[in-house]
């Protein structure tokens, strides 16, 4: 099943990592300039890498990552991908290129699962036959058997089911990038758990650019080569989690572990 | 049929308008706001309102006027439906990448549907219902029934238009309801595939058979009933001239229509189609100066007062001289020679109230009116030879003053519902339930001979209408109409067996 994967991407490997996101100098303003939700934000995100974009609510991730594929406009500042300015591109075929995978999950409910994971090989244009055998090998791909899935409806899936069925129609084109906007907030503990592991193992055979916002930290820990921390829409600190977690560059990066910290601690005296 | 094409006409526009409603948020409240206040215009008064501007009789004022109303519940259903579809999805959709058009027929659409069909239902089902109103004027269909049984006092021809027209609306409920169902594909997972594509072509395409059933039997409705129907005298099949016939919405006026009509059958080649039971002076007056119909009966009074808004004047010579002149020069309207009989409107009272007060004329009553319930006729009502004329002419003022049908007033009368109405004098009723004309001893109302009149046009292009109408002249005087008008209201007969029975006895007709 990988292998499938790999033969549908030129072979990529490089020695050196190339950049294939870049966030220049960006904000952005909804109320003229009194406030801002993101401010003078600079990130680079490399191939094949992960980025989290943690912080509490209110602190501009998610504008940020709508800023990627231009679902929300920054007020200033440049966004890059893959060296182009994303501005200069249509914004309709910026985001089919770009996997995005929703909160509120944002299936279609009066659509077969099906036709929902294949939804954006659809507005590419691919034929029906061609969609179903690629929506087919993303359930798979999910754990989702597609002999009794693909049919169904979106109300007779669990909330856990829902959301691998998200990220499966986030993958069908086989983007390069995947934008996650708190995909597995809205579930409960033990199955954002278990998706989790099952994007460490995706992550690993797929190679992609993933960008994930969460206000979870251990779930940043987790999943993250890199973390970028945010706080009042400005970067407090950006780097590996040991890099954050040993050397926090400002008093609030330093608060924002603290606690977890002291809880780990105190499991780890436990055990 | 009415409410198949008026329906379908209002969901091409006002679905359109919904969508367009719910991205332009500025429009949303004038387009609302304009639609509802159509909504609210009663519906007899928007058929009169569309009579006007139209110019026509029939069906295509009936068609505007439903699918006007049928514009409310779809664009409301419409803007409801979208704005409700769930933001989780609409934002998915615009992430994914859809286009706009895209978002609209792959996402809102589809999910806004069932309130959209919801309000379709109801507009298909409302318009059942006031389609059966514009019978009134003149466009067919089961409401014809329903006037006709209101003209003639008649239940049965009533249940036989309300019933009908009661189990079409649950029909249009049924069929709309099922097209909406074929249209939403995740309510039927549970049907095997084959079956699945059976039953949701079948429940898509209910509706349209209905509509086109509609259609065929709106169409031969003609020839179910009588009244309607075109007749041809030697079935001859070559396309003949033809002459409409129109007439108000009284049994007196439908015998007079029936007699002008067989008349015409019988003695000349032309066929006749019969436009009868339209709802009123005015409409008829519309109908034949447009050239909707070519004759219809009316009465020299009238025609003075309420067509050429002029003084009263008594000699009946002089007003049906003055009426045929004016209407020759203004309406290009000839008057041919009048029946014979003069339906004036006459106050009238119950028998046994006038001998026990005395009442013998109209003055008579001018002490104890403010104690007396009146019950006029809407038209009665207006007219400058009726109660505002009557008013001012007796110092007259009833204590209670209500509208009511021309067909029902004489029973409201005799059950004692109100103390006086203004009748016609030659109604059949007058005698058969002991009620009393007064005297104008004031010589208020005009005279009102009642006489065919026919369009110049029409009558120059067939000269012999004139003379196969001739022996009607002078035919008819007021105890004779008043016993032809009995036969109707009393014994239940149909105009038309009323009429051919009278053409017969007077060696009109042949036998046939």
């Amino acid at each position: 099943m990988a292998r499938f994967f790999f033969e549908f991407k030129q072979d990529k490997a490089s020695s050196t990592p190339v950049t294939m996101i870049r966030l220049i100098r960006v904000s952005k303003t909804f109320d003229g300039g009194r406030s801002y939700a993101v401010k003078d934000l600079s990130l680079d995100v490399d191939e094949g890498k992960t980025l989290v974009l943690l912080g509490s609510s209110g602190c501009g991730k998610t504008t940020t990552l709508k800023m990627i594929n231009r679902l929300i406009e920054p007020t200033n500042g440049t966004i890059e991908v893959d060296g182009q300015d994303v501005a200069s591109q249509d914004p309709v075929l910026l985001r089919r290129k770009i996997g995005y995978v929703f909160q509120e999950i944002g299936l279609f409910p009066h659509m077969t699962i099906e036709r929902n994971v294949g939804i954006v090989l659809e507005l590419l244009g691919w034929d029906k036959s061609r969609r179903c055998v690629r929506a087919h090998q993303l359930l798979e791909l999910m754990g989702l058997d597609p002999g009794v899935f693909a049919d169904r409806y979106l109300d007779e899936l669990s909330g856990g089911q829902q959301q691998r069925v998200g990220v499966a129609r986030a993958l069908a084109a086989d983007p390069d990038y995947l934008l996650m906007d708190e995909p597995f907030g809205a579930l409960d503990a033990l199955t954002r758990d278990a998706l989790q592991q099952e994007l460490l193992s995706l992550k690993k055979r797929l190679k992609k650019t993933i960008i994930f916002v969460t206000h979870d930290i251990f779930e940043a820990i987790t999943l993250s080569d890199r973390i970028a921390i945010l706080h009042k829409g400005k970067l407090e600190q950006v780097g590996t989690k040991e890099e954050v977690l040993n050397s926090p560059e400002s008093e609030f990066v330093t608060e924002l572990f603290s606690k977890p910290a002291k809880q780990l601690a105190a499991f780890k005296r436990v055990t | 049929m009415l409410t198949g094409i008026s329906t379908g006409t209002a969901i091409v526009l006002a679905v359109p308008m919904g969508i367009l409603a719910s991205r332009v948020a500025r429009l949303r409240g004038p387009l609302l706001g304009v639609i509802g206040i159509l909504q609210t215009i009663p519906s007899l008064a928007m058929l009169a309102i569309l009579l006007a501007l139209t110019g026509k009789i029939g069906a295509l004022p009936a068609i505007i006027a439903l699918a006007l109303y049928a514009l409310l519940p779809i664009v409301r259903n419409t803007l409801t439906g979208i704005q409700g579809v769930s933001p989780a999805a609409l934002e998915a959709a615009r992430g994914i990448g859809m286009t706009d058009r895209q978002q609209l027929w792959k996402v809102k659409i589809p999910l806004a549907l069932p309130v959209i069909v919801a309000g379709i239902r109801t507009a298909a089902v409302t318009g059942v219902g006031i389609a059966t109103l514009s019978a009134f004027i003149g466009a067919g269909g089961l409401g014809q029934f329903i006037n006709r049984g209101l003209a003639l006092s008649n239940t049965n021809l009533i249940l036989l238009g309300a019933i009908p027209a009661a189990l079409l609306a649950l029909v249009v409920d049924f069929a709309t309801g099922a097209m909406g169902w074929s249209l939403e594909s995740c309510r039927h997972r549970h049907l095997p595939k084959r079956l699945q594509a059976v039953l949701r072509t079948s429940a898509f395409l209910l509706p349209f058979f209905i509509a086109l059933g509609g259609v065929i039997a709106y169409m031969s409705g003609a020839g179910i009933t009588p009244v309607s129907s075109f007749s041809s005298p030697t079935g001859d099949q070559r396309p003949r001239a033809k002459v409409v016939i129109a007439s108000k919405n009284f049994t007196e006026q439908l015998i007079l229509g029936e007699l002008m009509a067989q008349l015409i059958q019988e003695r000349t080649e032309l066929t006749v189609e019969r436009r009868f039971n339209l709802g009123g002076t005015m409409i008829c007056h519309g109908a034949i100066v447009n050239g909707d119909v070519d004759m219809y009966a009316e009465y020299t009074g009238t025609g003075l007062t309420t067509i050429l808004r002029r003084e009263v004047l008594s000699d009946p010579d002089e007003v049906f001289r003055v009426v045929a002149r004016e209407y020759r020069n203004r309406f290009d309207i000839e008057w041919l020679q009048s029946f014979g009989f003069n339906n004036t409107y006459a106050i009238t009272v119950r028998e046994r109230d006038a001998q026990m007060h005395g009442w013998e004329k109209i003055s008579d009553l001018i002490a104890s009116a403010p104690n007396l319930r009146a019950g006029f006729t809407s038209e009665f009502m207006e007219r400058p030879d009726g109660y505002p004329g009557l008013r001012k002419a007796y110092g007259l003022s009833f204590g209670e003053v209500r509208d009511l049908d021309p067909a029902l007033m004489y029973e409201a009368l005799a059950k004692e519902e109100v103390d006086v109405i203004c009748a016609f004098a030659t109604d059949g009723r007058i005698a058969a339930y002991k009620l009393k004309l007064l005297l104008d001893n004031r010589d208020f109302f005009p005279p009102y001979q009642a006489a065919p009149i026919v369009r110049k046009e029409v009558l120059k292009s067939h000269p012999e209408i004139r003379e196969a109408l001739a022996p009607l002249s002078g035919l008819l005087n007021d105890a004779t109409m008043q016993g032809l008008n009995y036969k109707v209201d009393g014994k239940k007969r149909s105009p038309r067996d009323v009429a051919r029975e009278f053409l017969k006895s007077h060696n009109l007709l042949n036998e046939d």
